[in-house]
């Protein structure tokens, strides 16, 4: 069974939304930016916000500037391909003023993956975001240079979505050597 | 115009620091574009080591998984691996036993004295001492691959660490013999500093180049001792920490310009910082116990959620970023490297110095290409 069929599988299950304790990083979000819906979620070791995506560029700018929340370090930047739901964009964000971290994510649909860029927000963004872009397709609006990094120029699929299987390569290659063992 | 007066016509020449090359540490291209000597451009090419590690992850078991952490950061594994193990038992809620978690922390510590000594015999390479501070440096390191050996069974691949705690027990002699090969590392570390701290001519080579402030350091997303040389005094063993730093007494050496010295002075104080937790450890760590979590199925299976869990390896923040749909394989598993994030900034660093600048600043970032191109 391929792994991308094993998850969708009756067993494949979503964790259930925690909303994270009162005095969180969730609450001085709201409180910087009234009007902007997302959604909050105690995770593991951050709380994790999700957003719409065309707030994206607003909530990252603020999340940087504004003194409250002061996020001038962005950690990491991936992109996880959640198949029916979309495709979703994770940003991890630390501050070095207040020593607090905050998970943002956005989803996207699968026929329209476009999200603006957070270049200007932070320099790092550059590479992740090129590295995101080939192995899912998304496109950052605004990039300076979306060429593929890790990748070749022309390789025609995006890797890391769940529909470009893995496990049915490695049993094309198994009937291969079988074959050549029967000659 | 007299024969004198009249200028050379001069145009920038590209070179190509090609993949093959015994400075660039591994297979990474520089494209330059040089003014004589001075270096107007840089485009870094990265992705000739790329083996698709993440989408490979997806495909086995979380204990398989442990495997390709090796593969990726192969200079200090037993970081890249603890912080794995760490992601997936705070996604299980397991608790680790105490002995365990000594004896993790102590070969985590080794490993990174032993990815420290890597560094200075490679750096002094790019110098130009080719063969001499290298040996000093590899005398002591394999001393610690041999221990390495002796309890995992490899010299490289260690594989050890497992969810829960350890694969098997330690050695005996192990804790007598690690006393005395940090007392052995002490000596080498002093032998190291007598030579490169206050040499003329690696003070005039490495002083004032490469600089990066803290303001730019952060933004480019630096961590680690680059982020350290910068002047900006954190480390995640103390910020965030994991699995026994919390009880643990070590100081956290900054530098003050952000140049390729600073970075090196950095990286010889945390080795000494690293000796002394190591012996912290082995006078607190209990004699006997158990060395894993009881009652672990042989699949594990963690509960849907994800996690970010980031741990101070010796390059900087290594990240694992684990989502988990309750299946027995990792639904997503995003390897988040510091030497990736380095080498985006590489062009910044290094334009406007020379030639021989350029290799010195790419050899200071001490970058494991396997964790840029994963």
């Amino acid at each position: 069974m391929s792994a991308a069929q094993e998850h969708r599988e009756p067993g494949a299950k979503e964790a259930p939304i925690v909303p994270p304790p009162p005095g969180s990083i969730a609450d001085k979000f709201k409180k910087v930016l009234p009007d902007v819906e997302f959604v909050a979620n105690q995770g593991v070791l951050d709380v994790i916000i999700t957003v719409p995506r065309q707030d994206i560029p607003r909530v990252m700018r603020t999340a940087k500037d504004d003194p409250r929340l002061a996020f001038d370090y962005l950690r990491c930047l991936c992109g996880v391909d959640q198949m029916e739901q979309g495709l979703e964009v994770v940003y991890h964000l630390y501050s070095f003023k207040h020593a607090h971290n905050v998970t943002i994510k956005t989803l996207l649909p699968s026929d329209d993956p476009q999200v603006a860029t957070v270049t200007t927000v932070w320099n790092g963004a550059l590479w992740h975001e090129r590295e995101t872009h080939e192995m899912f397709g998304i496109v950052f609006e605004g990039h300076p240079d979306l060429r593929p990094l890790l990748l070749e120029e022309d390789l025609g699929y995006y890797p890391l979505l769940k529909s470009h299987p893995l496990a049915e390569i490695e049993e094309s290659q198994e009937e291969f050597l079988r074959e050549d063992g029967k000659q | 115009m007299a024969i004198e007066e009249r200028e050379l016509e001069t145009i920038d020449i590209n070179v190509n620091v090609g993949p093959q090359h015994p400075a660039t540490h591994g297979v990474f291209r520089m494209i330059l574009r040089v003014d004589g000597e001075l270096v107007v451009d840089l485009e870094p090419v990265i992705g000739y080591l790329h083996r698709g590690a993440e989408k490979l992850s997806e495909n086995c078991d979380y204990r398989q998984a442990i495997a390709f952490q090796d593969r990726t950061e192969y200079l200090a594994q037993f970081n890249a691996e603890l912080c794995y193990v760490i992601a997936v038992e705070k996604l299980m809620g397991l608790e680790v036993p105490e002995r365990a978690e000594y004896i993790r922390v102590i070969l985590t510590e080794l490993n990174r004295i032993a990815s420290h000594l890597m560094f200075m015999g490679a750096f002094s390479a790019d110098l130009g001492v080719f063969g001499t501070l290298f040996m000093y440096a590899f005398r002591e390191r394999e001393r610690m691959l041999d221990l390495f050996e002796e309890i995992s069974g490899d010299r490289m691949m260690y594989s050890y660490f497992r969810v829960g705690g350890l694969a098997w027990d330690v050695p005996e002699d192990f804790v007598e013999r690690t006393r005395w090969m940090v007392k052995e590392a002490r000596k080498g570390i002093a032998d190291i500093d007598g030579l490169l701290t206050e040499n003329e001519v690696f003070l005039a080579r490495t002083r004032g180049i490469g600089i990066m402030t803290a303001e730019q350091a952060i933004d480019w997303g630096f961590s680690g001792p680059m982020l350290r040389a910068s002047g900006v005094r954190h480390d995640l063993r103390r910020a965030e920490p994991y699995s026994i730093y919390d009880r643990l007494e070590f100081d956290i050496p900054i530098g003050h310009r952000g140049d390729v010295y600073d970075r090196y002075m950095v990286r010889l104080e945390e080795m000494r910082q690293s000796a002394r937790i190591v012996e912290q450890c082995l006078d607190q760590m209990p004699k006997d116990g158990p060395i894993v979590a009881p009652d672990l199925k042989r699949v594990l299976r963690p509960p849907a959620g994800e996690v970010y869990m980031r741990a101070e390896n010796p390059r900087g923040e290594y990240g694992i970023y684990l989502v988990s749909k309750g299946a027995d394989k990792p639904y997503r598993l995003k390897i988040r490297s510091p030497s990736f994030c380095h080498l985006a900034a590489l062009r910044d660093m290094t334009i406007g110095h020379y030639l021989a600048d350029a290799v010195l600043i790419l050899g200071s970032v001490d970058i494991v290409l396997c964790e840029v191109d994963r």
